[in-house]
């Protein structure tokens, strides 16, 4: 990893000093390894504070976000699950292609330094820290699918086992079963909005969610609402994931969301692909339910 | 002095659930807080001897979210039919001294400066707190920097761990008392010492940051500081002094009633104007607002900090943003620069 952090900075500051970017987007070290955090370096004099280890775990590409509307020319590290973000962000006309200089890691797996700073916060209770993060534990692909410049050796999919074997034991429950299953997790949800947050296929300038006249969705914690906001957003992932599972790991209360985003890539394929979302960036190239066509084969409106 | 043994707890809280809804630190499933000792949450682990739990005590007196009354509407007229204060009576059980610092910042906003909220009054009047004083502050604690004695929990009765003799039960106030005659049965006397207090993992220094912060609304290290952040509000609702909350109708034709919510000063919505204009056009001015609240704005007009030191708003924050190297950063920026 120390390699890797060395090759970065290295690029980057190259980058800086033949003026191709502005910025840099990354990591900044903290007092320990799991207090790393996104970073946006402004000059090369910047670059001393950054660093890479396995607990940048954070989705990069969601910071693109906040240099949306700018000019900058942009250098950004991404591992795999980041670059599709990126690929989104580039399909969803938020960013263009010229402004980007993408640094690519093959990505080993990181942990995830939520669970790390739990268990020796001395609040109750805690999980095993020491493994890879369960979003890497399910993914299929770190190595980076778009890049100017690729650092490590590529890496073989992480996700052992059946892909969609959690989604299958819940499409074989019963529909009241199934019910209250979710019905029970959602429960759980204090709508914090953490999970939309940190999501880069939510890159809406005005969220329904803050809609007031009318309000779309009612802002009371309870079943009916609950339900609402994640059916709503369910739909709205639905061709968009990329499954770079940063909602499921930035809860506050442990909702399993990567069963729905998993379910929702699995249909998206199934009824409107052959579809993966975000795996390779063709100009012009549109989500699979971004697409408006007269003839669209659905006679069910 | 009064002890209560460790393996009296149960039947105590038993016998006070007769009178009273008891709120405990317990853990279910993945998340922890204070949820009521019920039937079916009995056989949860109780987590008194932990150093805290994720969901603070905050939402018994101030829910997420609170009906407060029915209406219908007829032609241009409103009528309230039914306001819904709850003043059942409470007791939550092993209250941390920053949290119980949290509940005196809610009583300072609810209760205080010419108005007293009567929802919130009718929970708080009927609400007795059990402290449990800390010896062992974790890695991520600062409330000392922020003014809280960490073995003196604001509250009505203080639990003290003296280890294999049972908690140390120190009335503090009537209500204390009260509750204390209540469960005589449970309590022995004994003399035992309670431990001393080690020391803190994580230093800050909170002196002088309020004063100085008063000009420094449009310093440029907020940019810098609200960089890492998504503005999520994790950090809002995980606090056990935000108190931030909006108020909202549900109606179905001509009847519904009103309610309020928490709300989050890290949202767009939360600032979003009625004629389209929002005064905190970006993720960088809310920022700001939290931590200008928290650290400068309350301590105006209330003389302490809202901040009270338990460290859950790092802990949870998935971009890592600290809020003592927050402190720590504008104790040591030079605040005119950039104005
Ligand atoms: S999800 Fe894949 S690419 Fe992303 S951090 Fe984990 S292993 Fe790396
Ligand atoms: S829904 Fe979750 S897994 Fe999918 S892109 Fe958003 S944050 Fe990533
Ligand atoms: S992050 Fe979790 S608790 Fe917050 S809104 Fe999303 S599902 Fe609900
Ligand atoms: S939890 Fe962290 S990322 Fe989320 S709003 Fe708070 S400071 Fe920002
Ligand atoms: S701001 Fe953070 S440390 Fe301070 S009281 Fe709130 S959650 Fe605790």
């Amino acid at each position: 990893m120390k390699a890797i952090s060395d090759k970065i900075k290295s690029i980057a500051a190259g980058l800086f000093d033949s003026g191709k970017i502005d910025v840099f987007i990354g990591w900044e070290g903290g007092p320990c390894d799991y207090a790393i955090r996104p970073y946006i370096a402004r000059s090369k004099a910047d670059l001393e504070r950054m660093a890479f280890n396995e607990y940048a775990i954070h989705n990069s590409s969601n910071y693109l976000l906040k240099l949306r509307d700018g000019h900058e020319k942009i250098g950004i590290v991404v591992k795999g699950c980041d670059s599709r973000g990126v690929v989104r962000l580039l399909e969803d006309n938020q960013i263009k292609r010229e402004r980007l200089y993408i640094i690519g890691v093959c990505c080993p797996g990181m942990k995830d330094p939520l669970l790390a700073i739990k268990a020796q916060s001395g609040l109750l209770p805690q999980r095993d820290c020491d493994n890879l993060a369960d979003k890497c534990l399910n993914c299929l692909v770190p190595n980076p699918v778009i890049f100017d410049e690729l650092i490590g050796e590529q890496q073989p999919p992480h996700m052992q086992g059946e892909r969609f074997a959690k989604v299958a034991a819940i499409e074989n429950m019963s529909v009241a079963e199934r019910f209250q299953f979710f019905e029970k997790e959602f429960s759980k949800c204090i709508r914090c909005y953490a999970c939309r947050q940190a999501c880069i296929a939510c890159d809406c300038r005005t969220c329904i969610y803050d809609e007031m006249r009318p309000q779309w969705v009612g802002r009371e914690n309870s079943n009916s609402d609950n339900m609402m906001y994640h059916l709503v957003k369910a739909l709205h992932m639905a061709g968009r994931c990329i499954e770079c599972g940063e909602c499921e790991r930035v809860c506050p209360v442990g909702i399993p969301l990567m069963l729905i985003n998993n379910k929702l890539a699995k249909d998206a394929d199934r009824f409107f692909g052959p579809y993966e979302a975000g795996l390779s960036y063709v100009e012009g190239q549109k989500p699979a339910l971004s697409v408006y066509r007269e003839n669209d084969p659905d006679d069910f409106i | 002095m009064k002890i209560l043994a460790k393996d009296k707890v149960a039947e105590l809280l038993e016998k006070i659930a007769q009178q009273a809804e008891v709120y405990v630190p317990m853990a279910i499933e993945q998340g922890s807080g204070f949820y009521p000792w019920t039937e079916d949450n009995k056989n949860q682990p109780l987590l008194l001897d932990a150093l805290n739990v994720y969901n603070s005590p905050k939402y018994i007196l101030f829910p997420q979210t609170e009906r407060m009354y029915d209406l219908k509407q007829q032609g241009q007229d409103l009528s309230i039919d039914q306001t819904h204060e709850d003043s059942s009576p409470r007791v939550i059980f092993g209250v941390r001294a920053c949290d119980a610092r949290a509940l005196r910042s809610l009583d300072d906003v609810f209760l205080t400066r010419g108005f007293e909220d009567s929802f919130y009054k009718a929970r708080r009047d009927n609400v007795t707190v059990i402290g449990n004083a800390c010896y062992a502050p974790g890695a991520n604690c600062f409330c000392e920097a922020m003014g809280v004695d960490l073995t003196e929990p604001e509250a009505d009765v203080i639990l003290r761990d003296a280890g294999n003799d049972g908690y140390i039960w120190e009335s503090k106030t009537e209500t204390g008392d009260k509750l204390t005659r209540a469960v005589a049965e449970f309590l022995n006397d004994k003399e035992t010492k309670a431990p001393e207090a080690k020391s803190f993992q994580t230093q800050v220094d909170y002196d002088g940051v309020a004063e100085k912060l008063k000009g420094m609304f449009e310093h440029p290290l907020w940019e810098k500081m609200a960089e890492p952040c998504v503005n999520c509000g994790a950090c809002t609702y995980i606090c056990p002094s935000c108190h931030c909350f909006d108020i909202q109708v549900k109606m179905w034709g001509d009847s519904g009633y009103r309610f309020r919510c928490w709300d989050s000063c890290m949202y767009a919505e939360y600032s979003a104007e009625a004629g389209g204009g929002n005064p905190r056009p970006s993720g960088v001015e809310r920022f700001r607002n939290r931590f200008l609240h928290k650290l400068e704005f309350f301590s105006e007009r209330y003389g302490y900090s809202l901040c009270t030191g338990c460290g859950r708003c790092t802990i949870v924050c998935p971009a890592g943003v600290r809020i003592t190297d927050i402190i720590k950063a504008i104790k040591e920026v030079d605040s005119s620069v950039g104005l």
